[in-house]
């Protein structure tokens, strides 16, 4: 544990733990005023509880939710609303002071806007909740228990009312409840990996080993596990003055990066907050210089405002992004933070753990070698047998090693689990062989009954062996059979023998170099080896009634026969490499920072392809070309494995270096607080960094990262709290598919604005050209609430579904600060272009409207004042009728209403030119996304309700139409398909050309 | 860590006057002259294109209209009336009688008003029958029914040039709004009444406030331009002691099965209030 020295230190330095690992029983006894026997009285424990609370972590302070409900009251455009609220309750005060007809309207503005506000707040807010609860399941897990000695009884006790001074007792397979200085302990190991990311599981006794309290082996940490054996403890310290919960509260100080789509957004709503903000003052001085009052030109930029806002997106915006959510959640990314959706696609580098992430989590044998020679395994997943060659007697020996020098046993009641998910209670090398066994040999339970175990000698540091005696499975053979596993150089320093092909040979030097060879291939590939050797023993010597005794060996452990070798790996998930390959082709860099052995790392990185089979490192080119590691020419080796330990002495700047001119880099035997600072060397390259991690350790990493991943199976409470998204299945496979999703709905959003906005120009150019040229208002501000908030919502979701245009997954991740989710080329052609022909098709079913009732267009410029006059009655028409002030308002009601199916179904030709941003809609089918056609059936549909089912509700403005009118905008509509299908055409024809330039959103 | 440092002011203005004008690339607005050139050159042809076709499309609507009669009606299925003069303050009518300044400005609408009504503007104008719808369907050149100022009595302003407003008896004409194709049915009249009975005796002209239906039915402005439409003349006689005080009329156009003047929502459909307010 060598790496995690430097971490272990810090620690140390910043945390001052306490002396208890020094002290003995009895002076823990008195310090914590408790008996080992009869642990703490119960009333004591009460009265600790109440001075030290709960032994639980705080979770980390959450935001109030009025707080939280109030920020999405003024977030975005709600600003821009409520001002036009307040502008709509101020005329309408004045107009009422005034004695003015009907101020009432006004009222009812700002209240609908008010109303607008407040919904589509409440709505945010809600999406943001369901999002929140998600994870808070995850927190609520099965409360734990502990097992306490307390008034000289044992109890189970939740843990969360252990108090120091408790007297604990722990076994295999349990959570530690607190941080505990063991008394007593059989064989225990805990697995700390959580706490200092060192996936090896360590021993735990109640000695006491090193002045540093967390190197020491009688302290047991809070929430790491216990993995075997048993052990007694005090409780030295609870909750937040746990190590973990100190690490935790470290965690919270690391601030949250703004994620790239919330930059986007707020982006985005400057510039449409912009727009509106402009053309409203540039038209109120307009109106004001026209001689207009300075009543009405407040309330035309009250409509100003309202057509220029897309009071619906921002909903809109959150509900694609937790569709997609949803279908991320189905592919096992669970998203905390909806916006870290969009984050994950524009992820560039991604910093991955390597156990469980890149690999299975388990140990797996990889290799064996017997008769002088290798044999490759299966590692995958799910195998369910061995395709090497098996027919040499000398594989049955050691098999039957393998077999019965084992303690590892399958936990009983899983006979119809594949083998390879079985639960095994023992250690990852004992579990690997135990499952590669009963793969080969089916039942090794029955095997291992059949050959009696009459003697063992568990596997210990000191002689680094496993041996066991067995009654052999052939009752003509009386022998006894001892078989021995262990460190291979050990196993062979006691042979004298090798078997090859099933026959004892001498083991002459050249067997031995044979042997030495195999070893440090099989080490070389990173895995771990084991030796394996048997004897017969005599049976003269050794009759059925011979007493064994292990104490004094009174067996032979030397000039035994060796019979092969067996090398085990925590292989690479079978989807791994497959997924790396992925991310290489969508320019995402992917670096393994673990805590492992750099020749593990780099074994693991090259079969998963982190390392691609041609680059080289540094050493490789120094090996290769026979030369010292200085002289290689650093810029030659495209791949490079860094060890902690030289990390540890880099300048920032050498870091850089490194990140900026390897593709490929595996960082090995990093601590976890090594891993912030590679993520912040990735961010000072610009680099969106995703980063995966499980332990407590990696939170301020995952904290600092723009995507924290957390893994969902192994991961920590407090690394899922840190993350942004949680790996259910911990596959690194899974992040792949995010990304693409990620991808995916960066592009569907920008279609969604660009269609959202695009009749916004369709809602505006009324009100400028009612101010300029006075004809009847065309438009009322309440149907634009009804197209921004009613048929525009589900057309503008549904295109959340729209596939990807081409395979977004081979081209770079975009660039944070040139490919903005609306930029030059979108707003100008949503507004500039479509937009205008939107507003000229919508004129003129305006116009025709007017035109088919007596009002010539000619007549209608310059009639504002007059046509709104309450008191003309007999206002003539281009026919030289009359129409009283009601006929005339029901005339502009109509006119509303056309307006309004104008827009509508010019959105509807709208809706299908964005499912495309380049590729023709041909291409992409125009029946791929069946919810674009939910979308333009709902639009229509809505559309049909407001006018002939609503058209007698007054204050709605909305008039049932004559039915060729939903037909007259119809040409336009068309225009619009067509002309940007020739706009797709050219930038598929000519890229790069100004045409390409200017019209590619 | 990461955090960007704030630019300084002087390196922002810099850069913003970079983006205004760059002289090294010659950018202005972010654009080179050749850029905005084009720019606008397509936007020239874009609008221009779509001007051309809104005009095309606004002719190819105005093709299929009639000039004479618009292609709907039924926004104004039913006539509303309304009042000669007209206030400038909505409907209310304030004067003093022994002031005529106060009441100048009706006189000259109601005098202006009428001059369309002269005999010699309606030379060509031809006695219908009274009492009866005037068809004229068939005929090409449609004519328009005489109607005779003196109809009006004492408000046709012959005798009385100030239309009454110096006795106290002041004329309001109440006309019926022009509709195309509209027959009254029934023996169609004005009634005004007082809920201030008692202030105000209401004199109509012609007598009963009758419309003749010969006068009906309209056929728009191209085809009957010198059609005139039917007035009745309302006149007034407030009660000496009922000066100074506001008086609400409303007028209603009666005995015509076919003309509305109960709209909940148009007020001024086949009925009109107004209030008048003498002082001396």
């Amino acid at each position: 544990s060598n790496s995690l020295t430097f971490c272990l230190l810090q620690f140390s330095l910043s945390f001052g733990i306490q002396d208890d690992h020094k002290l003995s029983a009895s002076e823990l006894e008195e310090k914590y005023g408790t008996s080992i026997n009869k642990g703490l009285s119960s009333s004591r424990a009460a009265e600790i509880l109440a001075r030290d609370g709960p032994n639980s972590l705080t979770p980390p302070k959450a935001t109030p939710e009025i707080v939280k409900f109030l920020k999405q009251m003024v977030g975005g455009f709600s600003i821009l609303l409520w001002i036009g609220a307040v502008f709509s309750w101020i005329s309408f005060g004045i107009q009422f002071a005034q004695g003015a007809e009907s101020p009432f309207d006004n009222l009812y503005l700002g209240v609908v806007l008010a109303l607008v506000v407040i919904l589509t707040g409440i709505f945010a807010y809600y999406q943001e909740a369901k999002s929140t609860n998600i994870m808070a399941s995850f927190s609520k897990m099965i409360p734990q228990q502990a097992l306490v000695i307390r008034d000289a009884e044992k109890k189970e006790l939740p843990a969360e009312q252990l108090v120091v001074g408790d007297i604990v007792e722990i076994k295999g397979g349990d959570r530690i409840p607190a941080d505990i200085r063991l008394i007593s302990a059989q064989g225990c190991k805990v697995d700390n990996s959580s706490l200092t990311g060192e996936s090896e599981p360590q021993s735990r006794s109640c000695d006491f080993t090193h002045e540093n309290p967390l190197e020491t082996k009688n302290i047991a940490f809070y929430s790491t596990t216990c993995v075997e054996g048993t052990a007694t403890g005090i409780v030295i310290n609870t909750g937040d003055r746990t190590v973990i919960g100190r690490i935790a509260s470290l965690a919270s100080g690391v601030g949250n990066e703004k994620t790239p789509i919330a930059i986007e957004i707020e982006h985005f709503v400057y510039l449409v907050a912009g727009v509106a903000i402009s053309i409203g003052v540039l038209f109120f001085i307009i109106s004001v210089s026209m001689r207009y009052k300075i009543l009405d030109s407040i309330i035309f930029l009250i409509g100003i405002i309202v057509a220029n806002v897309p009071e619906g997106l921002l909903a809109t915006v959150t509900v694609s992004l937790s569709l997609t959510a949803k279908r991320m959640a189905k592919k096992n990314c669970l998203v905390k933070n909806l916006e870290a959706v969009e984050t994950l696609g524009s992820t560039s580098i991604i910093c991955s753990d390597k156990t469980g992430t890149l690999t299975q989590n388990r140990m797996t044998v990889a290799h064996l070698w017997f008769d002088n020679q290798i044999y490759s395994a299966d590692t995958s997943e799910d195998q369910t047998t061995q395709p090497f060659d098996q027919s040499s007697p000398s594989w049955t020996a050691l098999s039957k090693i393998v077999t019965l020098c084992n303690r590892a046993e399958f936990r009983p009641g899983q006979e119809n689990l594949p083998i390879m998910k079985r639960v095994v209670v023992g250690d990852a090398s004992e579990t690997a062989l135990l499952k590669f066994a009963e793969v080969i040999l089916g039942d090794v339970m029955s095997i291992r009954a059949q050959n009696k175990k009459v003697a063992e000698i568990p596997f210990n540091s000191t002689n680094k062996f496993q041996l066991s005696i067995h009654e052999t499975d052939d009752p003509n053979d009386k022998r006894f059979l001892l078989v021995m596993k262990g460190a291979p150089e050990r196993i062979l320093e006691r042979c004298s023998t090798i078997m090859i092909n099933g026959k004892e040979e001498p083991l002459d030097s050249e067997k031995a170099e044979a042997f030495q060879t195999a070893y440090m291939e099989l080490g070389g590939m990173g895995e771990r080896v084991l030796g394996f050797c048997h004897l017969y023993l005599p049976e003269n010597e050794f009759p059925d009634t011979y007493p064994f005794d292990t104490d004094s060996m009174n067996f032979p452990t030397s000039n035994l026969c060796f019979v092969g070798l067996l090398s085990m790996i925590d292989p690479p998930r079978s989807t791994v490499p497959d997924a790396v390959s992925k991310c290489r082709s969508a320019g995402i860099k992917v670096i393994m920072v673990t805590g492992d052995h750099p020749i593990t790392a780099k074994a693991i990185a090259k079969s998963v392809g982190i390392i691609s089979a041609t680059s080289e490192t540094v050493e490789d080119i120094a090996k290769r070309l026979n030369i010292p590691v200085e002289q290689v020419n650093r810029r030659e080796a495209t791949a490079a494995v860094v060890n902690g330990m030289e990390l540890k002495d880099m300048s920032l700047q050498q870091l850089d270096d490194i990140l900026c001119n390897h593709s490929e880099i595996v960082f090995a035997r990093t601590s976890p607080q090594q891993k912030l600072i590679i993520v912040e060397g990735c961010q000072r390259q610009g680099a969106v960094v995703a980063v995966t991690g499980d332990g407590v350790n990696d939170s301020p990493a995952l904290k600092k990262a723009d995507i924290g991943i957390a893994m969902g199976i192994a991961g920590s409470d407090a690394a899922k709290n840190a993350a942004d998204m949680v790996l259910l299945d911990d596959n690194f496979a899974s992040i792949v598919t995010g990304v693409e999703e990620g991808r995916l709905i960066f592009d569907n959003l920008k279609k969604t604005i660009a269609y959202t906005l695009t009749k916004n120009i369709a809602e505006l150019c009324p009100f400028l050209i009612y101010i300029i040229a006075s004809i009847p208002m065309p438009i009322g501000t309440i149907t634009i609430l009804f197209i921004d908030l009613g048929t525009d919502i589900i057309p503008s979701v549904a295109l959340a579904y729209e596939k990807a245009e081409s395979d977004i997954m081979n081209r770079r991740p975009r660039n944070k600060k040139k490919d903005r989710l609306v930029n030059e080329q979108l707003a100008v052609y949503s507004y500039l272009q479509i937009g205008i022909i939107q507003s000229v098709g919508a004129f003129v079913t305006y116009f025709t409207v007017y035109a088919e009732q007596g009002f010539l267009p000619s007549t209608l410029l310059g009639v504002r004042v007059d046509w709104e006059n309450n008191a003309i009655n007999d206002f003539e028409d281009s026919y030289g009728q009359e129409w009283t002030k009601y006929q005339r308002m029901y005339l502009q009601w109509t006119g509303y209403t056309a307006f309004f199916v104008s827009i509508t179904i010019q959105q509807v030709a709208d809706l299908i030119i964005r499912k495309t941003r380049r590729n023709s809609i041909f291409q992409q089918g125009l029946f791929r996304n069946k919810v674009i056609w939910v979308g333009i059936f709902s639009q229509i549909g809505i559309a049909l309700i407001l006018s002939y089912g609503l058209g007698h509700v007054t204050a709605l403005n909305f008039i049932p139409l004559r039915f060729q009118y939903w037909f007259v905008a119809v040409p336009f509509a068309i225009l619009i398909w067509v002309y940007d299908e020739v706009r797709k055409l050219f930038i598929r024809r000519y890229p790069g050309s100004w045409w390409d330039k200017n019209m590619y959103y | 860590m990461t955090k960007e440092a704030k630019k300084p002011f002087r390196q922002s203005v810099a850069e913003w006057r970079q983006f205004v004008y760059n002289p090294d690339s010659g950018e202005f607005l972010g654009r080179t002259a050749k850029s905005w050139g084009l720019i606008l050159l397509f936007y020239l042809v874009f609008y221009g294109f779509l001007a051309a076709l809104f005009t095309f499309t606004m002719w190819v609507m105005l093709q299929t209209l009639s000039s004479d009669i618009p292609k709907y009606r039924d926004r104004i299925s039913s006539p509303g009336l309304m009042i000669s003069p007209k206030p400038d303050t909505a409907l209310e009518f304030y004067f003093n009688k022994s002031d005529a300044n106060s009441y100048a400005q009706y006189i000259s609408t109601l005098k202006k008003f009428l001059e369309t009504y002269d005999d010699s503007k309606q030379s060509e104008n031809i006695n219908c029958t009274p009492g009866k719808v005037f068809d004229q369907n068939d005929v090409a050149d449609k004519k328009a029914c005489r109607f005779n100022l003196s109809e009006l009595g004492q408000c046709s302003g012959k005798e009385d040039k100030t239309f009454g407003y110096s006795k106290g008896t002041p004329c309001v004409l109440v006309k019926m709004n022009r509709i195309i194709g509209l027959k009254p049915e029934g023996e169609p009249y004005i009634q005004c009444t007082s809920k201030e009975q008692d202030m105000v005796e209401i004199n109509y002209f012609p007598p009963g406030g009758s419309i003749d239906l010969m006068y009906f039915p309209y056929y728009g402005k191209s085809l009957h331009a010198h059609y005139l439409q039917p007035l009745v003349a309302v006149q007034l006689a407030i009660n000496s002691n009922s000066t100074n005080e506001e008086i609400a009329i409303e007028c209603k156009i009666l005995g015509s099965p076919n003309l509305k003047n109960e709209d909940d929502r148009d007020k001024f459909l086949g009925r009109i209030a107004f209030k008048v307010q003498m002082t001396e």
